[in-house]
Formats: C-alpha cells, sequence, structure tokens
C-alpha cells in the first residue's frame, strides 16, 4: 500500500508500495527510524486511516471496501489496540475499560467473566473497581492488553506500547504479550523502537523510504540505530 | 452500543466534568430565571393594574350606554345581574368633572376639573372594593358629604375629615350647580390605582346636580367567578337587544389603558427569549469545550469500534442531561421566586402589589423550551465529535 499525506508541494510519501503478509499467530514486529512510516502502517493495517493506494486483506476481506459503519463493527470485532498514551477511558474503571468493546459490538451474558478472567491473566484482579486515571502507566498498558484481547480480535496492533515505560516495566509488558500470544495463539503486530528487548519473534518488517522489508532477524543498521 | 450504554457514558463523562456541567446547568437556570422574574414583575404589575381597574372602576363587566347615558332604573338592571350565581354585585357610576373650593387657615384654594365619581353607598360595597381604601374617616355616605382621593385632599392643602368645600357642577343644561359638602373620609390606595384623583359623593346627589334624575354613567358589575365574563356579558347584551348597550369585559374595557403596557410585556418577554437563546450559546461553547476536552475518549472509543452515530448520540444525551436538570433547578429557582412574590404580596417601593399568579402553561412551556434548546445547541458539539478521526484523536497526548 501507499500512504501520501497532504497535497501538491507539502506532500508526504509515508509509505510506498509497502507490501506483506502476516500469518495466524505469528508475533510480529514492525521497525524503522523515527518518521519511517510505522506508526502510518499500523495505523492502515488498524483501519484507523485508509491507504492513498494499495489494498489491505484481513482475514481475506478487502477492508478498503468497507463504509465507516462496517469498518467501526470490523475494528470492533477482529482487531484490539494498544497505544502509547492514555489507552483507557478515564471515567470509567478498569473492569469497565475491558468491557467497552463488548457494550459497544453487543454483550454477551459471559461478558463480566471474560473480562475479570482476562484481567486476572495480566495481574490486575485486585484493581478491577479503581477508576482508570488511579492506576500507573505500567497497569494501563495491561489494561489495554486486556481490553485488546477480550473480542478475540484476528489481530492485536501496538503502536510503541511501551515507550513511555521505564524499562523494567516495559520489559514486564513485552513478556506479558508474548506469553499472551503464545497461550491464545494470538497475532500481534507491534511498532517498536527497542526490538531488542523483544527476544525471539516469527517476523520483523523494516519500514525504510517507504518500503516493507520482511525477515526474521534485526539487520546490521537497526542494532545500531 | 446500546442505548443505556450510551447514556451510562454520556452521564459519567459529563458528571466528572462537575465544573462544565456546572457552568451549563447554571446557564439553562439563568435563562429560565430570567424568563420567571420577568413574568412575575412585568406580568404582575400588569395583572395589578387589570385588578385594580376591574376593583375599582370598570368591575368584571363594564356596562354603558352607546351615545348617552343609562336610563334603565338601578334597580331593574341590579336585580336582572344579581339573579345570575356568577354575579357578586352590580352598582351605578356616575362621572362628571368639578371646580371645588376650600377654604384653609383663612386662604381660599381652588381646584378645576377635579373627576367626580357618583356611587350609590348601598350597592357599590358588592360591587367594589373602594370602600375598603378609606384611610380616614368613613366611606359614604349621605347626601351632603364627600370622600375625597387622597392626591385631591393634599391639592386642596391638605383637607382633613370634617371640613367643609364648596363644588361646582356644570348641570346638562349649562347652568351652575353649587353645593356645600362635609369631607366624610379621604380614600388611599396602594398604587394609586383606586380613586386616589377623584372626589366621590352619594350618586343621586350627583345626578341631582346634574339634573340627570334616575340616569347613570355605567354599571359596573363584579363576579366571583371571573373567568363567566364572558358569557355574562353575552347573556346580558342577548337580554337587552334594543337598549344601545355596551358591554365589556375588564380586557376590553381597559384595554385603552392597558394597550402600551402590553406590547412593554411583549418586548420584556422577547429580552427573555433572547436571554434564553444565550444560554444557548453558552451550553454550545461548553459542549465544545467537552468535546475537545474528550478527543483523545472519542479516539479511543472510536478506534475500538464505536460508530459515529454511537459517539453523536452519547454527546446529545449529554445535552438533554444539561437541560433536564437546568430546566428542573431553572422551574424550581423560578417557582421559589414567585412563591416568595406572591406570599409577601411583593411591592416596588411602596407602590402597587404585585398580582402574581401561577401560570403553569408558562412554567411548563418555559422548562420544555430550555430543555429543548440546550438539545439543539448540543447538536453541532456533538456532530463535530463525530467528525474526529480517531487517527487523529490517537495523536493527542
Ligand atoms: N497526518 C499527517 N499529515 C502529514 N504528514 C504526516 C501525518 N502523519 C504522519 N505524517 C508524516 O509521515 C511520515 C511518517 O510518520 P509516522 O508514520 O508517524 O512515522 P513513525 O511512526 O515511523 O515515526 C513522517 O514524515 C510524518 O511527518
Ligand atoms: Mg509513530
Amino acid at each position: 500500500m501507499t500512504k501520501i499525506y497532504g497535497i501538491g508541494e507539502n506532500q508526504v510519501k509515508a509509505l510506498d508500495d509497502a507490501t506483506f503478509s502476516i500469518g495466524q499467530g505469528e508475533f510480529v514486529l514492525i521497525v524503522g527510524s523515527s518518521g519511517s512510516g510505522k506508526s502510518t502502517l499500523l495505523n492502515m493495517i488498524g483501519l484507523l486511516d485508509r491507504p492513498t493506494k494499495g489494498k489491505v486483506f484481513i482475514d481475506g476481506i478487502d477492508t478498503t471496501k468497507l463504509d465507516d459503519n462496517k469498518i467501526s463493527s470490523f475494528r470492533n470485532k477482529k482487531l484490539g489496540f494498544i497505544f502509547q498514551f492514555s489507552n483507557l477511558l478515564t471515567d470509567l474503571t478498569v473492569l469497565e475499560n475491558v468491557l467497552l468493546p463488548r457494550q459497544i459490538g453487543g454483550t454477551n451474558g459471559s461478558s463480566e467473566k471474560d473480562a475479570r478472567e482476562l484481567l486476572k491473566s495480566v495481574g490486575l484482579e485486585s484493581q478491577l473497581n479503581k477508576r482508570a486515571n488511579k492506576i500507573s502507566g505500567g497497569q494501563a498498558q495491561r489494561v489495554a492488553i486486556a481490553r485488546g484481547l477480550i473480542n478475540h480480535p484476528s489481530v492485536v496492533l501496538a503502536d510503541e506500547p511501551t515507550g513511555n515505560l521505564d524499562s523494567v516495566t516495559s520489559g514486564i509488558i513485552i513478556q506479558l504479550m508474548k506469553s499472551m500470544a503464545k497461550k491464545l495463539n494470538q497475532t500481534f503486530i507491534i511498532v517498536t523502537h527497542e526490538p531488542e528487548h523483544f527476544g525471539d519473534v516469527d517476523k520483523i518488517i523494516t519500514i525504510k523510504d517507504g518500503r516493507a522489508l520482511e525477515g526474521n532477524h534485526l539487520r546490521e543498521e537497526e542494532i545500531i540505530a | 452500543m446500546s442505548m443505556e450504554y450510551r447514556l451510562r457514558l454520556a452521564k459519567r463523562m459529563l458528571f466528572n466534568k462537575k465544573g462544565s456541567l456546572i457552568g451549563a446547568v447554571l446557564a439553562v437556570t439563568i435563562g429560565i430565571l430570567v424568563i420567571h422574574v420577568n413574568f412575575v414583575i412585568f406580568q404582575g404589575l400588569f395583572d395589578a393594574i387589570v385588578r385594580d381597574i376591574s376593583n375599582y372602576r370598570n368591575g368584571d363587566i363594564l356596562v354603558t350606554d352607546e351615545a348617552d347615558y343609562i336610563d334603565k332604573s338601578d334597580l331593574a338592571l341590579a336585580n336582572w345581574f344579581e339573579r345570575i350565581p356568577f354575579v357578586q354585585g352590580a352598582t351605578p357610576r356616575l362621572s362628571s368633572s368639578a371646580e371645588i373650593n376650600m377654604t384653609k387657615n383663612g386662604k381660599l384654594i381652588e381646584e378645576t376639573r377635579v373627576p367626580v365619581v357618583g356611587v350609590d353607598p348601598y350597592r357599590d360595597v358588592k360591587a367594589s372594593t373602594a370602600h375598603e381604601t378609606v384611610a380616614e374617616g368613613t366611606y359614604i355616605l349621605n347626601r351632603n358629604s364627600v370622600v375625597l382621593g387622597n392626591n385631591v385632599a393634599s391639592d386642596l392643602g391638605n383637607a382633613q375629615v370634617g371640613e367643609s368645600l364648596k363644588m361646582l357642577i356644570v348641570d346638562r343644561y349649562g347652568e351652575d350647580q353649587v353645593r356645600r359638602f362635609t369631607v366624610a373620609g379621604i380614600v388611599k390606595s396602594p398604587g394609586g390605582q383606586g380613586l386616589d384623583y377623584s372626589v366621590v359623593m352619594h350618586i343621586d346627589t350627583l345626578r341631582d346636580m346634574m339634573a340627570r334624575e334616575g340616569e347613570s354613567g355605567s354599571f359596573m358589575v363584579k363576579l366571583n367567578d371571573p373567568t363567566k365574563a364572558f358569557e355574562v356579558k353575552e347573556f346580558f347584551l342577548a337580554a337587552y337587544p334594543n337598549d344601545d348597550f355596551i358591554a365589556e369585559t375588564i380586557e376590553e374595557s381597559a384595554e385603552e389603558q392597558l394597550a402600551g403596557f402590553r406590547s412593554g410585556i411583549a418586548m420584556i418577554n422577547l429580552i427573555g427569549y433572547f436571554g434564553m437563546m444565550s444560554s444557548a450559546f453558552a451550553i454550545v461553547t461548553i459542549q465544545m469545550m467537552l468535546v475537545n476536552g474528550k478527543t483523545r475518549e472519542i479516539g479511543v472509543m472510536r478506534s475500538i469500534g464505536a460508530k459515529r452515530k454511537d459517539i453523536l448520540i452519547i454527546f446529545i444525551f449529554q445535552g438533554m442531561i444539561i437541560g433536564a436538570i437546568g430546566a428542573g433547578v431553572g422551574t424550581a429557582a423560578g417557582l421559589g421566586y414567585t412563591i416568595y412574590a406572591k406570599e409577601t404580596k411583593m411591592s416596588f417601593m411602596n407602590s402597587i402589589p404585585l398580582e402574581v399568579n401561577y401560570n403553569w402553561e408558562k412554567i411548563i412551556q418555559t422548562a420544555l423550551l430550555s430543555f429543548t434548546l440546550a438539545i439543539i445547541a448540543s447538536l453541532y458539539p456533538s456532530y463535530r465529535a463525530t467528525k474526529l478521526l480517531p487517527v487523529e484523536a490517537m495523536r493527542t497526548v
């Protein structure tokens, strides 16, 4: 896919025919220097923005053909999001935040049980009824992970999920994502500028000059960068 | 997203922004309060004037003759009216103007063109409350005494009860008729809407002086149920089809005096509605702030699947909550003021006491109007909220 921001002289070609595919259950990192288009790419995959040219297939569905309402439902059912900052609705409690995707897409009888279980597996069973603005950054990312998983999405997308955390907490969150991915056979696509902290992963996509280079090891220049 | 959940989110977001909530509610409240206060004061003043004109001068129905004086006998007309159960009393009145001389401390004081009202002392007390305004002395009345309006008394160098005066009235043939009277009492009404600028005398004496035996200028009819005025009036006109009577309800007979006031009230109401409009603008501003403050939250909700419609409805719900609380608080405050004004018989600078009524129709209408305005005011901010792109929202820290 290609993404061009702006018009005329102010045009920025953030992605230039970047092409790749990711299999079910893969744990994938997207790396690249700052401003290389990592977030842009993730936003396209997450259907938060549309490519200027090209297509995004998820579960074999051509998402570029969907209208706004269908895209919303698609995001709700098939995608989970973890962002760098303040992912949560601060007016809601921890538990309510995890339940939010179910509230949006339609709840079922087991929603609350599912949410409690997920919060337990990310280690927050004691914080269920705390308001989301009363917990630490690391805890907030755990809540975001639980929320991202509650609808059993096809893929969880994370844009620098540890970018705002200290290195110890950051390590814990990375391990949590990896273990959840393994346990649930859950596809993760994670934008990061510190891929070395992730250890072994299934795939690393490097964005350079708007293009996507696939591999399963870090390239020389990234280790230096 | 279910309606209940949208409402729950709307409430949460709003109640966690106490400052904005209070500001927006206050805007609605003040808008309503202004309308209530305006209504109490200006409609209260208007109704008080109508009340006093009715009580002191025109009754609920005023009967006059199309061309001239009424020549039906007092007895015939009064009996006709008093047979009707809604009628409390009916009494003849006759008006003229006089020249009055009075000697005070050896000095002669002369007043010209003083309005004179002739009343039937027995019938008048049933149809008018003019007799209740006696400040000194007694109301009439034998044929040799008069009651002075407070303003006439002071124009005559502070005339006192028991003093005597000379009155000149020109009769129907152009002849001067002069008589001497004793001051029996002085009347003074709050706000001066009573007979404060007139001289009150026995109607038969005035008839005599005007050479109009058995004639009356008008008949004032007081009802114990004023809402029946139109009915009684029509009934009367139908009963006397050939007598050239004019019968008017108080609204009709006082129209000339009230026309200006009426348009004044319309103006003031208009100002009140402008006030409400500015409340609506305040709500737009406050809600725009709320929406801007929730940019990130809206982005989060959108990115995890909330539809534009969900966002729209959440913010319209906020408008409804603001409108409902504002309408409730505003109406309560307005009613509080209204009750206070009514119970304390509020008046301004010792003037006419306001006639305060609960106009439920208007109270409910005002509450509904401001509720509706709050919702309309929330439409634009809500629409703006739906236009936030999830990706834009995510960019804000
Ligand atoms: N909304 C936008 N409008 C214009 N340019 C943008 C926009 N978003 C990103 N860009 C530009 O696109 C390029 C890629 O940005 P981004 O995807 O955020 O990079 P990364 O996440 O890799 O740091 C940058 O040059 C950035 O300035
Ligand atoms: Mg980025």
